[in-house]
């Protein structure tokens, strides 16, 4: 309930005559809209300076348990303890310094070449590609548990992607990406804003990076070829166990099994690789490709993932302003995209589930009456403001 | 002139009275926010309607419309249509580029290029090394083409013993590479590994080279500038590569 004044405060103010007269109260009550200047010349209880309607909630801060019942930072069971060394937040502090600062890019692997220099130097090098790589979502601590940014690459059809990530991308307002992949950053200063694109300019010539993909798949390989066994000899004896992987393990004393984890025949390939600190020799956004030197695990048209490298120094802090600088450039209205997008998506959502859709679709891509009519007022109101501000100016 | 203190202080008695209110403060809108008229902001500029296709989906048997979702075109990127595909033949323009840097007569290219006066295996050529040493002469047992990193292999007999180097024709330390002799009939092969047998082996090709040196001299007049002319003249595709060296 909204405090008042004590009675006995406003009733000797009331009684002098010229108190009613003083300059001060007299401008604010002018003020106040008529009604509460009514009011408060009736009924003095109502003082103009406190609202008249009770607030005082839970949301308030107001509670009818005692002061020292509120959760406080020394009235926990953890009060005094150290800091936990597991779990989530834990895990993040400790990953901080090998997680790269900025989020990284997708490629695709066009093949090797080598780079000749001047002086007689070759370097073999490995060009990547980036087709239409833009950046899907961010991902923040609070909601996801980490920080990341999700990126896509290259174009997909729209038959070949399931409804539900169609949805997605209609929320996003860009076309459905032929791969799609996360990139973990340090913190909230990593994250990008949605549906820009990122070019090979991203990176500079000189810096390090990691490279990530899968190796070319080899099928089903024998020890030799898949662990480097040594194999078996040609002859003395020896009776079709030329290539076998020998015994595989000792017997009856040892438990008679298997130890888990034995180097066997198997799969081979097709496994996640990561190249560390590769240096970054060329950059073209013309060509859209960024080429470092070395090789790359995984065949011509394989999917790369590309990040600074996260064993050495994040790049200067000039270059990262200077990135994200050319990013805001390019995409100024990135945001009002993805705003119009997801209203969209949701105007289509209640459609899709009234069985409405159909229509939507007769109707194609002509605003509706209400959004016409929206349109108008507010070049309508425009108009007017513009009429309103030059009156001044004539008199 | 005596006065209440509560005359003379009118607004003493407030402290008490906000002291009670103090949780309330904060939620309170001052007087001065109630006074000022609220600023508009102006209306957003009327956006352009997305641009967008539906996509639809169909019920499998019935082919009756099951759904349907928004499918932005592949060019949207924030707002724009200016999303394009990367060139896709990268790696050849890559190739070019290099090959122009490294060799810009052309005389390279044009001495691997698939041409009828081009070097082809079997022929014995003589390569300049440019870090110093003696030219290695040899036959041309294959040409591996890979743009800016083409490669000869050439095969030679050193002190009787088979020796085969392998060159980087764009490479900078190669100073020149000259025919020495060419094969009288086309190689049938790609690759003629089979020279590496006995029975095929060419042995030592440091005759033919001393023979060609002597050629050479007998056409010159004994001024390089003058046997360079004459050598082209001559000899076109013998001299592309050697022009560089003279």
């Amino acid at each position: 309930m909204a405090p008042r004044l004590p009675a006995r405060c406003w009733r000797q103010l009331a009684l002098r005559p010229s108190s009613t007269a003083t300059p001060t109260t007299l401008p604010r009550a002018s003020l106040l809209p008529t009604t509460t200047t009514t009011t408060t010349s009736s009924s003095p209880a109502h003082h103009p300076l406190l609202p008249y309607t009770q607030s005082r909630t839970v949301k308030s801060g107001w509670s009818t348990l005692p002061s020292r019942a509120k959760p406080h930072r020394f009235n926990q069971v953890t009060s005094g303890l150290p800091a936990p060394t597991a779990g989530p937040a834990a895990a993040l502090k400790r990953k901080e310094r090998s997680t790269p600062v900025r989020a990284g890019v997708l490629a695709v692997k066009k093949g090797m070449t080598v780079f000749m220099g001047r002086t007689g130097a070759r370097i073999p090098c490995t060009v990547l590609q980036l087709d239409r790589v833009q950046t899907v979502l961010n991902k923040t601590r609070s909601k996801h548990g980490y920080w990341a940014v999700q990126v896509g690459m290259g174009e997909r059809q729209a038959g070949n992607v399931t409804a539900p990530l169609l949805g997605y991308y209609e929320a996003k307002g860009i076309a459905p990406k032929e791969a799609l992949a996360e990139f973990r950053v340090r913190d909230e200063r990593g994250l990008l804003p949605v549906g820009v694109q990122l070019l090979p300019d991203w990176f500079h010539i000189g810096q390090r990076v990691d490279v990530r993909s899968n190796s070319r798949g080899m099928g089903f390989a024998g020890g030799m070829k898949r662990h480097g066994f040594a194999g078996q000899e040609a002859s003395h004896g020896n009776s079709k166990n030329h290539r076998t992987i020998g015994s595989a393990g000792p017997s009856q004393g040892s438990g008679s099994r298997v130890l888990p984890g034995k180097k066997m025949p198997g799969r081979m390939g097709n496994q996640r690789v990561t190249i560390q600190n590769l240096p970054v020799l060329m950059v073209d956004n013309e060509l859209g490709i960024v080429v470092v030197k070395g090789c790359v695990a995984g065949h011509k048209g394989a999917v790369v993932k590309i990040q600074d490298a996260c064993k050495k120094d994040p790049p200067p802090d000039e270059f990262i302003e200077k990135t994200r600088k050319l990013i805001e450039e390019r995409f100024p209205e990135a945001e009002a995209h993805l705003q119009a997008a997801r209203e969209r998506h949701l105007e289509l959502k209640e459609a899709r589930r009234e069985k409405r859709i159909a229509e939507l679709m007769a109707q194609g891509m002509k605003p509706t009456e209400e959004q016409a009519d929206a349109i108008e007022q507010i070049i309508a109101a425009s108009a007017r403001e513009d009429t309103a501000e030059r009156a001044p100016a004539e008199f | 002139m005596s006065t209440t203190p509560l005359a003379r202080r009118p607004l003493s008695c407030l402290k008490a009275s906000l002291r009670q209110a103090r949780q309330h403060k904060l939620l309170t809108r001052p007087m001065a926010t109630e006074a000022t008229q609220r600023t508009t902001t102006p209306p957003p500029p009327p956006r352009r309607p997305l641009e967008h296709n539906f996509f639809p989906l169909t019920d499998r048997k019935t082919k009756a419309l099951r759904s349907a979702f928004a499918v932005y075109p592949s060019t949207t990127v924030a707002g724009k249509q200016a999303l394009r595909p990367p060139p896709a033949n990268v790696l050849q323009s890559l190739h070019e580029a290099q090959m122009k840097r490294m060799d810009p007569t052309g005389a390279r290219t044009a001495l691997f290029a698939k041409t009828r006066e081009a070097a082809k295996v079997g022929d014995v050529l003589l390569v300049t090394h440019r870090r110093g040493g003696e030219p290695f002469a040899g036959v041309c047992l294959s040409i591996r083409r890979r743009g800016v990193d083409t490669a000869v292999l050439l095969r030679n007999h050193l002190a009787r013993v088979g020796v085969e180097m392998w060159f980087k024709v764009y490479n900078k330390n190669v100073a020149g590479i000259e025919i020495v002799k060419r094969r009288a009939k086309r190689a049938r092969r790609a690759r003629l590994t089979y020279m590496r047998q006995p029975k095929h082996d060419m042995g030592s090709v440091a005759d033919l080279v001393f023979a060609w040196k002597r050629s050479r001299k007998v056409f010159s007049t004994g001024k390089p500038a003058a046997a360079a002319k004459a050598a082209k003249g001559a000899k076109g595709a013998k001299a592309a590569a050697g022009a560089k060296k003279k």
